[in-house]
């Protein structure tokens, strides 16, 4: 596929995705109906959203403190500044992210803030040590992607659409053990086994759809990226060493896992099943590498085996 | 006949709603095409401000190379006069030769290469060409969408009547020798 054929293809996709997780939120509250009546599923919707929108705001101002960054000046790091303040020109930001580094000896990047003015990227000392000034760039362009792609909100809204439907399955799979079995006499008994089956299963389902997203968005922004830089090589270069280091990032949780260049959790490394590879947040590098090598029609050789496959 | 009406009404309104995407989608990417352009004004400015204190920087030490000092003061003229894109970029081009030669000369004064302020004269001219390269890259991005959607369906067909034209991409003569050197990892 060519990079505009790709941008594309990802843009279906998330699409798909979100029309999914619409379906997803419409079955649970159809289940709510049939178990329960639609005045219970009323009162849940509300306190679910009220649930939402509060994580919603309060996203955007975990994410740094949680990762334990310093924002520095040109001075402090002039390289990365000029490579920073060259992506944003590049992707037409009207102005350059604030910039924040991360002392960890474990490379990795990423980028946060809900909107492009708001928003501002994070390196590792890590990942400044390992890269020359063409991977970086590819690595920076990545993340200038993900702001001007507005990722950061997409998968912000994701985590909050996954959380509220777990939150909505909670509450009702208690009422039900509560209640006994006075609900199920009053309707038919099919359908409260339907509802018990939507409400196991759509906090799974919701969370598959959340790392699917994360994944198509990856590929996106690595395609944007090829386009800032002009140099799909670049990106794919640094993702090559990246594959090489197996070291976890030292502060890192699931919930941000998805903002970085490659996955920072290293937990299920050696159990690379389908199963393991539905709820990873990151596209195999492999992967990533061979497309940007069909971009740039160059060719790296394949990531050694027993590298981390992130 | 209701029904009729309700069609027609139904149609009507989808094509003003359209007309209202479509033409929204052109200013948009005109105003980022503008933006696009004054970035790479912003970038070369710049660099135009940086050479005087260049060539006096070298002018110390290398005393016989007028010529060169000339060329580089006649870019820098034609730079800053330059109106249009394709003077823009002209000029661009000069400037990059111009200065490539001056750095050259430098090459062969050590003591030159020793002093800091030059050295970092050096840096910031440096990250100045990646600068306009990248508003380069952004500018002509945008370009080519504005372009496209004017000409094509279904978009073309009020492009020319609401005052939309294509625009120039921004090119440099060399353009092919400046695509990223290709090495291989074997």
């Amino acid at each position: 596929m060519t990079l505009q054929q790709q941008i594309r293809s990802a843009r279906m996709r998330t699409l798909l995705v979100i029309v999914l997780f619409i379906v997803l939120m419409a079955v649970i509250v159809a289940a709510i109906n049939v178990a329960f009546g639609s005045g219970y599923g009323l009162i849940m919707g509300m306190v679910a959203v009220g649930y939402g929108i509060f994580g919603y705001i309060a996203a955007g101002s975990i994410v740094a403190s949680a990762s334990g960054a310093r924002k520095i000046a040109k001075e402090d790091a002039p390289e990365l500044f000029r490579t920073v303040e060259n992506a944003a020109i590049a992707a037409g930001l009207a102005k350059t992210p604030d910039i924040y580094i991360i002392e960890d000896p474990a490379p990795n990047a990423f980028a946060a803030g809900r909107t492009p003015d708001k928003a501002y990227v994070a390196a590792t000392t890590g990942i400044l040590q390992l890269l020359d000034k063409r991977e970086l760039e590819g690595v920076m362009a990545h993340e200038m992607a993900h702001i001007r792609n507005r990722d950061v909100r997409l998968m912000t809204l994701a985590a909050v659409m996954v959380g509220v439907i777990s939150m909505i399955a909670d509450m009702l799979l208690w009422s039900m053990i509560f209640s006994g079995n006075r609900n199920s006499n009053d309707n038919n008994p099919l359908g409260a086994i339907l509802a018990i089956v939507a409400i196991i299963l759509a906090p799974i389902g919701a969370a598959m759809l959340q790392m699917t997203l994360s994944r198509r968005r990856e590929y996106l922004a690595d395609a944007t990226a090829a386009e800032l830089t002009g140099d799909p090589e670049g990106l794919a270069r640094a993702l090559y060493k990246l594959a090489a280091d197996q070291r976890p990032l030292a502060k890192v949780n699931r919930a941000t896992a998805h903002l970085w260049i490659e996955s920072p959790l290293r937990d299920n490394k050696g159990m690379r099943s389908s199963m393991a590879g539905l709820f990873d947040t990151h596209p195999p590098l492999q992967e990533r590498i061979d497309r940007l090598q069909e971009m740039g029609g160059f060719t790296l050789p394949p990531i050694p085996k027993g590298a981390a496959d992130a | 006949m209701n029904i009729l009406l309700i069609l027609i009404a139904v149609i009507v309104v989808v094509i003003l709603l359209w007309l209202v995407i479509a033409y929204n989608g052109l200013v948009r990417l005109r105003n980022e095409a503008d933006q696009g352009e004054s970035s790479i004004d912003i970038q070369l400015k710049r660099r135009a401000d940086l050479i005087p204190n260049l060539v006096e920087a070298v002018k110390g030490y290398a005393t016989h190379e007028s010529a060169t000092f000339e060329n580089v003061s006649n870019a820098r003229a034609q730079a800053l006069g330059a109106k249009s894109l394709s003077e823009k970029a002209d000029a661009d081009g000069a400037m990059q030769s111009a200065v490539g030669k001056l750095f050259a000369i430098a090459e062969a004064y050590p003591e030159l290469r020793a002093v800091e302020s030059f050295v970092q004269l050096q840096t910031e001219l440096a990250d100045t060409e990646d600068k306009v390269a990248a508003a380069r890259r952004y500018y002509n991005a945008v370009v080519q969408q504005f372009n496209t959607k004017q000409q094509t369906v279904p978009t073309s067909f009020i492009a020319g009547a609401f005052g939309f034209s294509p625009r120039e991409f921004y090119r440099l003569e060399d353009d092919a020798d400046r695509q990223p050197v290709k090495v291989d990892l074997n």
